[in-house]
């Protein structure tokens, strides 16, 4: 009857031994296929070593309380010959010089002689340790379809500790060119890009609500008329004047702050976002942005952006109000740590203390998203307070 | 020029005694001129690697080329300035060899005594000592197998070189051949330091011959005449089919094992004993004592030889060093299969 | 009619003295009585003064062979076993892997070497020395993993001007049989696919080749489709076909019989690893013998060296990695 090893398993990535702490079974005892036998203690749980195979436990050569590696013998079990042979299990072989006689023929594969194949069942973490493996070759293949390890999200890997192999990869590219495929523009590859890279930060969103009626009246007497954006821009330039450390980038352990109050604001086009930029922001009143922002409104509509009109600016204003979107959480651009949003403005009922009825206002919700290594929300909350409480003396700004 | 004069490499063993001892003369002191030149220039840093001269063993060397003739093949070892002289090689070979010249037969490959044309019968000695001589033998055995008689392949060696595993494999390897060699073991008493006594313990180097099985002549190779007739007659043993001829020469090396070593250990009283005699001025006397030459003839040949050393390394010291850039990096000669990899 | 791999090298050797008058066999042993191996039964006779016997001199062998091949001849020199050669060491790699490149003259001697185990040959019957010659510039070196090879490298061998490391495989000599010899032949320098596979490649050369066919057999029932690559010769090694291999299967695992450090294993990987890198999916791996003399007893021997066994056993880690 052939005596098939129990072998300490595989329990877990990086997991190189297990140390027994109990018998479940004795020797004697008739066991099934996968039965719990031994109970083993990893540094990260206690699981159970099962049984290879129905037969009777013939002997535990495992100690209590001492650990063997990952492949160790634990105990035998005495299985049938059929059971052995059905399962594909090893017996443990005696070396046998006559190995070697397999070279009868120069044609080797046609060779009769079959060999008792080794131990099966044990992926092997060796130096590939880790599912975010990723080889030299699969690198290659991602650099030459200008993929990163963000596109790998979501692949099934097949390899050591799931690692995602080449066959596994090539096996998802040609799964996505079953499916109709349109080609990214540059913009859309660009953006996609720049999303992924600002990603990398802790993005949190606050949000508040925030009156227009101030602004909507001083439109009515102002010429030129400027925009709620724009209103919303100068009011964050102003207050950050004040204040600049919101909008300081964290390098390594340093908090690097702005020269200059330079903000921009999001000019949506066919397929991507213009983020042309107004400079020194604090320094020019409302009035006085209302020209130079039209003219970069145009320019980016027109896709004429000069090179110097964007780039270089410490906060980024988008008015997502115009999609008639209430509510958003925009991302930060890569090197930004501040966006300010503004939702469409709509009626809403606003209690009147003292006339003890409801009044209706112009609110619009207003969102600011950052970079929570820099900031955290009662700072963030106390900066959108402060544009908040600007915007309700437009006149002033 | 020399060449014209002493038709080299052609030295016919049929010419006279005395136009033998004459060539071999010139030949010696050419390479006596020659070394001196080799010590001045290594001495002056113009050198690279080390310099090896055969000063004080002339007269066997020049003895042993002046003996062969062309179609022979002659493996010289590290001594034979006057030898590879006699046997055929220009000067210009060697100052090539020794200023690393790649228009030299080494091509800056190899230097100083490591030098030779196998293909004309002059094989280039590689450091191991004693290893030579059975690529003698195989050439010789070639030479058989395609029927060419009448040829004799020389090998010089030193004492030191006797007690190498590839000596004794070689001698023994020619005698059970019966091949044509002359094996002339110049025993100059010191292997670099080591002397006789540390290097074997049989009574003479010449009883080796009785255990190998082949024949042996002693000389003393400070003597030209002497060297002349032992290594001639040699020569003329092996060419008529009596297998393998050792001939064992004492003499001293009147240099150290190289530049870079002053000798220091030599026995004082072997220096002054007639061992140490310079063969150069023995033949010098020898020449005009016998009314061969003349004061004046010797000075015109020294004239003559330095003449043409001057203009050799003159010459040589103008042409360019080799240029890695245009070397083939290749070992083997089948350009298909060689690989390109650093 | 079938014939072993040992009698192709006879084969080859009676063909060469046969159609070259150039050629002549030295070696201890190989005249009348044909050899230790019996690889030069007969040729003597047939070919007299052209198959003599050496004393027990490797130096000298060589030395007469590069003497020999300075004056034109082709010799072959038969080394009773690879590991008698040291003894001729210096004569192979500072004589005659050295003249061609100091003096432009070639040296076209093969040298003929008894490489790898048998069970009970010990330590200095089994030694491959392919790897200590292949380091040599100057060399080339031979490894034929079939009895066609011997038969076509061996011819080719003697024609190369070059100095040749013929090393046949002594298990092999007597193991190994074929149907006919071959008319053509890949030449040397350019590797085999042995058996075309998909998963992973194993890289091997001589008697090694045999082993892996067997493990790469042993693989396919359980889905695994292995190529295997007969290097054929070490040195010239094509990178190439191993490097077109690789590129198709992303996984290396090279086997050899001799010793790790610095063994044809370690040079493929090298250069896969360093001319190829972005083509591996996971890190190449090597199987040699251990790094001790080969022991005496089979039981010690088998657990020396690569099987049949270690080698497919190796090729799963591989393949899970």
């Amino acid at each position: 009857m052939p005596q098939i090893p129990i072998i300490m398993p595989q329990l877990g990535e990086s997991i190189a031994e297990a140390k027994v702490v109990n018998f479940l079974v004795k020797p004697g005892d008739t066991v099934e296929a996968d039965q719990d036998l031994i109970e083993v203690e990893t540094n990260k749980a206690t699981m159970a070593v099962t049984s290879p195979c129905r037969g009777r436990l013939e002997k535990l050569t495992a100690q209590m309380k001492e650990s063997y590696p990952v492949g160790a013998v634990l105990g035998q079990i005495e299985a049938t010959q059929e059971e052995a042979v059905r399962l594909g299990l090893d017996v443990l072989p005696p070396v046998k010089a006559s190995d070697t006689d397999r070279l009868a023929k120069s044609d080797a594969n046609g060779g009769k002689n079959r060999v008792q194949p080794t131990v099966r069942g044990l992926p092997v973490p060796a130096n590939a340790a880790g599912a975010s493996y990723l080889s030299p070759r699969l690198k290659a293949r991602m650099h030459e379809l200008g993929l990163s390890a963000a596109d790998l999200a979501g692949i099934a890997g097949s390899g050591a500790a799931g690692r995602v192999t080449v066959e596994d990869f090539e096996k998802f590219i040609t799964q996505i060119e079953k499916h109709r495929t349109s080609e990214a523009s540059m913009m859309r590859v660009t953006v996609a890009d720049a999303m992924r890279r600002s990603w990398t930060r802790p993005i949190a969103h606050v949000g508040l609500p925030v009156r227009l009626d101030p602004l909507f009246a001083y439109r009515k007497i102002a010429r030129p008329k400027p925009g709620p954006a724009l209103c919303a821009l100068r009011a964050l330039a102003v207050a950050l004047a004040e204040n600049s450390a919101p909008a300081g980038r964290l390098v390594g352990s340093k908090i690097v702050h702005p020269s200059s109050i330079d903000i921009a604001f999001a000019v949506e086009s066919e397929d991507g976002v213009f983020v042309p930029v107004i400079r020194d922001a604090d320094k020019r009143s409302l009035k006085d942005l209302i020209a130079p922002y039209n003219e970069l409104v145009e320019l980016a509509r027109a896709r004429k952006l000069p090179p110097d009109a964007t780039g270089g600016s410490i906060a980024t204003v988008t008015n997502f109000g115009t999609f008639g979107l209430e509510w958003a959480t925009p991302i930060p651009l890569p090197e930004q740590a501040l966006v300010l949003g503004l939702g469409a403005a709509r009626h809403r009922p606003h209690w009147d203390g003292v006339k003890g009825q409801f009044v209706p206002v112009m609110e619009a919700n207003m969102t600011l998203s950052f970079d929570h290594r820099v900031l955290d929300g009662g700072a963030a909350g106390r900066l959108l307070q402060h544009v908040s409480d600007l915007m309700a003396h437009p006149e002033q700004l | 020029m020399l060449e014209t004069v002493l038709e080299p490499g052609t030295a016919d063993p049929a010419a006279s005694f005395h136009e033998r001892q004459r060539a071999a003369y010139r030949f010696m002191l050419l390479a006596r001129l020659l070394d001196d030149k080799f010590a001045a220039l290594y001495r002056a840093g113009k050198i690279h690697g080390g310099v090896f001269l055969g000063r004080g063993q002339e007269a066997l060397s020049a003895a042993l080329g002046v003996s062969l003739k062309k179609g022979d093949v002659f493996a010289p070892l590290i001594r034979d300035a006057a030898g590879r002289l006699a046997f055929g090689e220009p000067v210009l070979d060697t100052v090539r060899t020794h200023l690393g010249s790649p228009l030299g037969p080494m091509r800056g490959r190899d230097g100083n005594v490591h030098r030779g044309k196998p293909r004309e019968g002059y094989f280039p000695m590689i450091s191991h000592l004693g290893a030579m001589i059975s690529v003698v033998n195989g050439a010789l055995f070639a030479r058989r197998l395609k029927g060419v008689t009448g040829m004799v392949g020389a090998a010089s060696v030193g004492d030191g070189a006797t007690s190498t595993g590839s000596f004794h494999e070689a001698l023994n390897q020619a005698a059970i051949e019966k091949l044509p060699l002359v094996l002339v073991v110049a025993n100059n008493h010191y292997a670099y330091s080591t002397p006789n006594e540390r290097q074997f313990a049989c009574r003479d180097l010449a009883d080796k011959a009785l255990g190998y099985g082949v024949e042996v002549q002693t000389v003393d190779g400070t003597d030209l005449s002497a060297c002349l007739n032992v290594v001639g007659s040699a020569v003329g043993m092996a060419r008529a089919g009596r297998g393998p001829q050792l001939v064992i020469a004492t003499l001293l090396r009147l240099c150290g094992h190289g530049e870079h070593d002053d000798a220091g250990y030599v026995d004082p009283k072997l220096k002054k004993s007639p061992l140490g005699r310079d063969c150069l001025k023995v033949a010098e006397e020898q020449l005009l004592r016998l009314g061969r030459a003349d004061a004046a003839q010797l000075a015109v040949w020294r004239n003559e030889a330095i003449h043409e050393i001057e203009e050799a390394v003159a010459r040589v010291q103008r042409e360019p060093a080799p240029d890695p850039f245009a070397e083939e990096w290749r070992a083997i000669s089948s350009k298909q299969l060689s690989e390109g990899h650093e | 009619m079938s014939i072993t791999y040992l009698e192709a090298i006879r084969e080859a050797q009676a063909h060469a003295l046969r159609d070259d008058p150039r050629v002549f066999i030295y070696g201890q042993d190989v005249g009348a009585f044909g050899g230790a191996f019996k690889a030069t039964k007969n040729l003597a006779k047939e070919f007299p003064g052209r198959v003599l016997d050496s004393p027990i001199s490797e130096d000298a062998m060589i030395g007469l062979a590069v003497g020999a091949a300075i004056e034109g001849l082709r010799p072959i020199i038969e080394m009773q076993f690879a590991d008698f050669s040291t003894t001729g060491f210096n004569q192979i790699v500072n004589q005659a892997a050295t003249l061609f490149w100091r003096t432009n003259v070639p040296c076209p001697i093969t040298v003929r070497l008894p490489v790898g185990g048998t069970p009970g040959s010990g330590p200095f019957h089994s030694q491959s020395m392919e790897s200590v010659y292949a380091h040599y510039p100057g060399l080339i070196v031979l490894t034929p993993a079939t009895v066609e090879d011997a038969y076509s490298m061996l011819l080719e061998a003697v024609a190369i001007d070059d100095p040749v490391i013929f090393c046949e495989h002594k298990f092999l000599y007597y193991h190994l049989k074929a149907e006919t010899l071959p008319s053509e032949a890949l030449p040397v320098g350019k590797a085999r696919i042995a058996r075309e596979g998909r998963d992973m490649t194993i890289v091997a050369h001589s008697a090694m080749v045999q082993d892996a066919l067997a493990a790469a057999a042993e693989l396919s029932p359980e889905g695994w489709e292995v190529e295997v690559v007969d290097l054929r010769s070490v040195k010239p090694l094509d990178t190439d076909t191993v490097m077109a291999s690789v590129a198709r299967t992303g996984r290396l695992l090279c086997v050899g019989e001799s010793w790790p450090w610095g063994g044809v294993t370690a040079e493929v990987i090298a250069r896969v690893t360093s001319e190829g890198y972005d083509l591996l999916d996971a890190p190449p791996q090597r199987l040699n013998a251990r790094d001790t003399p080969v022991p005496y007893h089979p039981n010690l021997w088998t657990a020396h060296r690569p099987t049949t066994r270690s080698i497919a056993a190796a090729a799963r880690n591989l393949l899970r990695l």
